[in-house]
């Protein structure tokens, strides 16, 4: 395989016998928007943790042609992966600029030396902050900010330093209907900028009219995928959401 | 053969205490989630209450004493009942008084207070019972009986009967008993427990007495062996630890097993270690060794899948300020250091400059635990390697002195990465019980080993560089401004770094970890590298101190930088402010022999009661005001400067203690 994006082939993940991701394949291009949705519990989440590394899993992931499989987490993000979590999971204490900052520097020894006897040189990150608009509160502490700025941070985060694909967790999760609709935006225009973005979220109509492709996911398989137009009209995307989603607990 | 089993049976006296502190601890660790570092102190007092009734007919209280008793002394058993009442006076005193403030603080707070507890007793026991070592009268009859040829002694195996009876009672009250039940409930899920109408605060008091009650009859009881000194028993926590964590921190029943093997085992080894193809080197400190080896073993093994327990909530870590250059400041503080180095006396100037290299030991610990998160409580350990180095490369190889303070402080930086090692799957509290097992077990086998630390002193060359000599001493003259003005320079040089980290991308990132490690590496930062790090720089500057507390003294001895040294100046790191410099100048300020020190001991002969009352105000900082006297300062400054209508703090950090209503206020938010 040597495309360009993220693609995984037969990612399986097993908690105990509980299979949560069932020989999962799937590709995200280069400046396109995939969305994944799925009732609670259909492994979204698993999904995002055992592409970024926070969760084992079998199978091939690929970013950019390189296996990223044996890969941990920090790796990962250096090769050009990127997240966000469903709760932000910023770093409270540190403002927005830092925040962007611990992701946009490499840290170790060279970093330790260039600090006691030089001066730190590496990515601004100007250009992430303007992505999501928080050009205005980057001396603000991130925990100081309101939830939908949080999510916007951790958007932000995760594109400052090297950005070739990111991971979206429920970025709409919380947030009012203007503001999705802004995010929406924001994420067209960084898919537009180059990364190609895999977007997981309850908000059908943000999935459905910000991505390029959508892939349904449901009790860990893949049942569907294809562009929104052809979702809307699925019978097995119908019956997954229409069905009894009460009965599943959210990852 | 037979001396095998002889030695077999001795180790029961050890594995005495072992089993009796290991289930007080698993008892207050399950009904509280505290690890009590003060375990071994707590049931301290009750023997020592018990000695003395049986000695001197004296009922010795915190405070005051009665004569309960004709002066010939009480009988045993009545006096042993007294003491038992006493360590449950205590194990009640203890949870209303310390605990129970800070039973939703976070892993920092608690272990802190429990250190804190840990000085208090010991100060307290000086100061009331003595520093000597006293003998305790034996409880049961000594006679011996022959098995297999080998002559038994049989005190150490009724000992050993009768813990062992005692710990299956706590099993019995965990396993049978409604509370019980409860107990182990709430030490799962305590949120479950309360909404299931149980009250962990009882639980917690009962499991505070019942542990305390059993530490203290395993050590009654082993102490009529050794004798009782307030140091011998305080420290015997770090090998329960160990069996604490042998027993997973969940079965009194592998407490009990775990307690016996380790006593036996340590008694063969003394046994083995006597023989002659026994290497002279590995022969002392092999009591400290065997726990931290096992410690070790242990969260290797197990790592991760150690339980951790579930709590209602928790407080942050107090907050961080980035340091600032500003010249101004520093300039009033440098002429300040400088006015004081010429204007005081000799012994002001000598406490003076301790002063400032406590700093620097303080500061290791804010890089460490104010920075990184992570609790260490080998820093001292770290300064004696490194001051036992330099004993060796000034005496051995001439080496110059700028060069050998970086070259030592490396050494020191190797052992701290070393000690780190386990950081990588373990945090908070086990942490804690490593580090804290590490310094013990290099503190015995290498500062009180003869055969790399002679008995007969490790001097350490003066410091010269270009012609000028910074010896501390010349002729009748024995603190030079000349050697604290070169302690000052290093100092200052060493803050200038740690402000340039802490300012830099590594500093960030120690603050990225520390607030949630999984974030940290979503944004691409090698967790296990930056911790790496952070033991390094931390072990690094603690290294720096030792070099230099080794130039101070010009002769090293165990005790330079024992665990309890470590300890306080832990103390004083938290009460000072664990998360800035400012702190840590505080903390050099009140540490051990430094200025305060110093002025006390002159002033009002105080000694004994500067570590009693180290002790209380670390209990009282981390009960009312985790972010120390430079952090509560910050707050006030910065409430104030907003008042004046300026809305960012610049303040710098300030030595003044912080008024009282504010105290409060904080105590409010926090309970």
């Amino acid at each position: 395989m040597s495309e360009s994006g993220l693609v995984t082939r037969g990612l399986t993940v097993r908690y105990g016998g509980v299979v949560a991701n069932d020989s999962i394949d799937l590709e995200v291009r280069p400046g396109t928007v995939v969305g994944l949705i799925g009732p609670n519990g259909a492994g979204k989440t698993t999904l995002v943790d055992a592409v970024t590394g926070f969760t084992q899993a079998e199978g091939a992931i690929e970013l950019n042609g390189r296996s990223l499989a044996a890969m941990p987490p920090h790796r990962r993000k250096a090769q050009g992966l990127t997240r966000t979590w469903q709760s932000a999971e910023l770093f409270g204490e540190l403002t927005v600029e830092e925040n962007l900052l611990v992701s946009a520097r490499e840290i170790g020894f060279r970093s330790l030396v260039r600090d006691v006897f030089g001066t730190s040189r590496g990515g601004s990150v100007d250009h992430a902050l303007e992505a999501v608009g928080l050009m205005a509160v980057r001396d603000v502490l991130a925990r100081d900010l309101t939830l939908g700025q949080q999510k916007l941070v951790g958007v932000a985060r995760a594109l400052a330093g090297r950005c070739d694909l990111l991971l979206l967790d429920e970025p709409a999760a919380g947030l009012d209907s203007n503001e999705s609709l802004e995010l929406g935006e924001q994420v067209r225009s960084i898919a537009r900028s180059g990364p190609g973005i895999l977007l997981i979220d309850h908000d059908m109509s943000l999935v459905l009219n910000v991505c390029d492709l959508v892939y349904v996911l449901e009790f860990g398989k893949m049942i569907f995928h294809g562009t929104p137009a052809q979702a809307r009209v699925d019978a097995a995307v119908a019956a997954a959401y229409l069905g009894s989603p009460m009965e599943e607990a959210d990852a | 053969m037979s001396t095998y089993l002889e030695f077999a049976v001795l180790g029961l006296g050890l594995a005495t205490v072992y089993v009796g502190l290991g289930t007080g601890l698993l008892l207050v660790y399950r009904a509280t989630g505290i690890v009590n570092f003060a375990q071994g102190a707590m049931a301290m007092w009750g023997v020592y209450v018990y000695a003395t009734l049986q000695e001197s007919g004296l009922l010795v209280l915190p405070i005051g004493s009665i004569q309960v008793a004709d002066e010939r002394g009480m009988d045993v058993w009545p006096a042993v009942a007294v003491g038992l009442v006493n360590a449950a006076v205590l194990g009640v005193l203890v949870h209303y008084l310390v605990f129970r403030p800070v039973r939703r603080a976070p892993d920092l707070a608690q272990v802190v207070v429990s250190i804190g507890l840990m000085i208090t007793l010991q100060a307290l026991a000086v100061i009331r019972f003595g520093p000597n070592h006293v003998p305790v009268e034996s409880l049961f009859e000594n006679d011996y009986v022959e098995v297999f040829g080998a002559t038994l002694s049989q005190r150490e195996m009724v000992m050993a009967a009768v813990m062992v009876v005692l710990a299956l009672g706590v099993w019995a009250y965990l396993r049978f008993t409604y509370s019980g039940a409860a107990t182990r409930a709430a030490s799962e899920n305590e949120r479950g427990a309360v909404l299931m109408g149980f009250n962990p605060d009882r639980l917690a008091l009962v499991a505070m007495v019942m542990g305390a009650l059993v530490s203290t009859a395993g050590v009654l009881m082993a102490s009529t062996l050794t004798g009782l000194s307030p140091g011998n028993y305080t420290l015997m926590v770090v090998p329960a630890l160990a069996v604490l964590l042998i027993a997973r921190l969940e079965s009194i029943g592998a407490v009990v097993l775990g307690g016996l093997a380790l006593g036996i085992f340590q008694s063969e080894l003394s046994l083995i270690a006597a023989k002659p193809w026994w290497p002279v080197w590995a022969k002392s400190g092999l009591d400290q060794v065997v726990p931290f080896i096992v410690i070790m073993l242990i969260l290797f093994v197990l790592g991760k899948r150690l339980p951790a327990r579930g709590s209602l909530q928790s407080v942050r870590l107090p907050d961080v300020a980035l340091p600032r250059f500003r010249p101004v400041p520093i300039a009033v503080m440098l002429a300040i250091a400088v006015t004081l180095i010429l204007v005081l006396d000799d012994t002001y100037r000598f406490g003076f400059t301790t002063s400032l290299i406590i700093s620097l030991l303080a500061l290791s610990y804010v890089v460490i635990t104010g920075y990184l998160g992570q609790i260490s409580l080998a820093q001292a350990a770290f300064a004696g390697v490194a001051g036992f180095a330099l004993a060796k490369v000034t005496a051995s190889w001439a080496m110059p002195f700028p060069l050998a303070i970086v070259l030592c402080a490396l050494v020191a930086t190797l052992f701290g990465v070393a000690v780190a090692l386990p950081a990588f799957r373990i945090r908070g509290v086990q942490l804690a019980i490593v580090t804290v097992a590490a310094a013990l077990a290099i503190e015995r086998f290498v500062f009180g080993n003869y055969s790399l630390t002679p008995p007969s002193g490790n001097p350490i060359g003066k410091p010269e560089l270009f012609g000028i000599s910074f010896a501390v001493r010349e002729g009748r003259d024995l603190a030079r401004p000349e050697f604290s003005f070169m302690v000052l320079a290093v100092v200052t040089l060493v803050i200038v770094m740690f402000v340039r980290i802490a300012r830099g991308d590594t500093g960030r990132a120690f603050l990225a970890v520390r607030a949630n490690e999984r974030a940290a590496a979503s944004a691409g930062i090698d967790v296990r590298r930056t911790k790496l790090m952070g033991f390094g720089v931390s072990a690094f500057i603690a290294g720096v101190a030792g070099t230099l507390l080794g130039y101070s003294h010009g002769q090293l001895s165990a005790d330079s930088f024992s665990l309890v040294v470590g300890l306080q100046v832990f103390a004083f790191a938290y009460l000072g402010g664990i998360t800035s410099f400012g702190g840590a100048l505080v903390a050099g300020m009140l540490g051990p022999l430094g200025l305060i020190y110093t002025a006390m001991h002159a002033w009002f002969e105080m000694g004994d009661y500067y570590h009693l009352i180290s002790g209380l105000a670390l209990i009282l900082t981390a009960i009312l005001n985790p972010s120390g006297i430079a952090g509560e300062t910050k707050h006030q400054i910065a409430w104030v400067r907003k008042r004046a209508g300026r809305s960012r703090s610049t303040g710098a950090p300030d030595v003044e203690e912080p008024p009282a209503e504010v105290a409060q206020e904080r105590k409010a938010e926090h309970v």
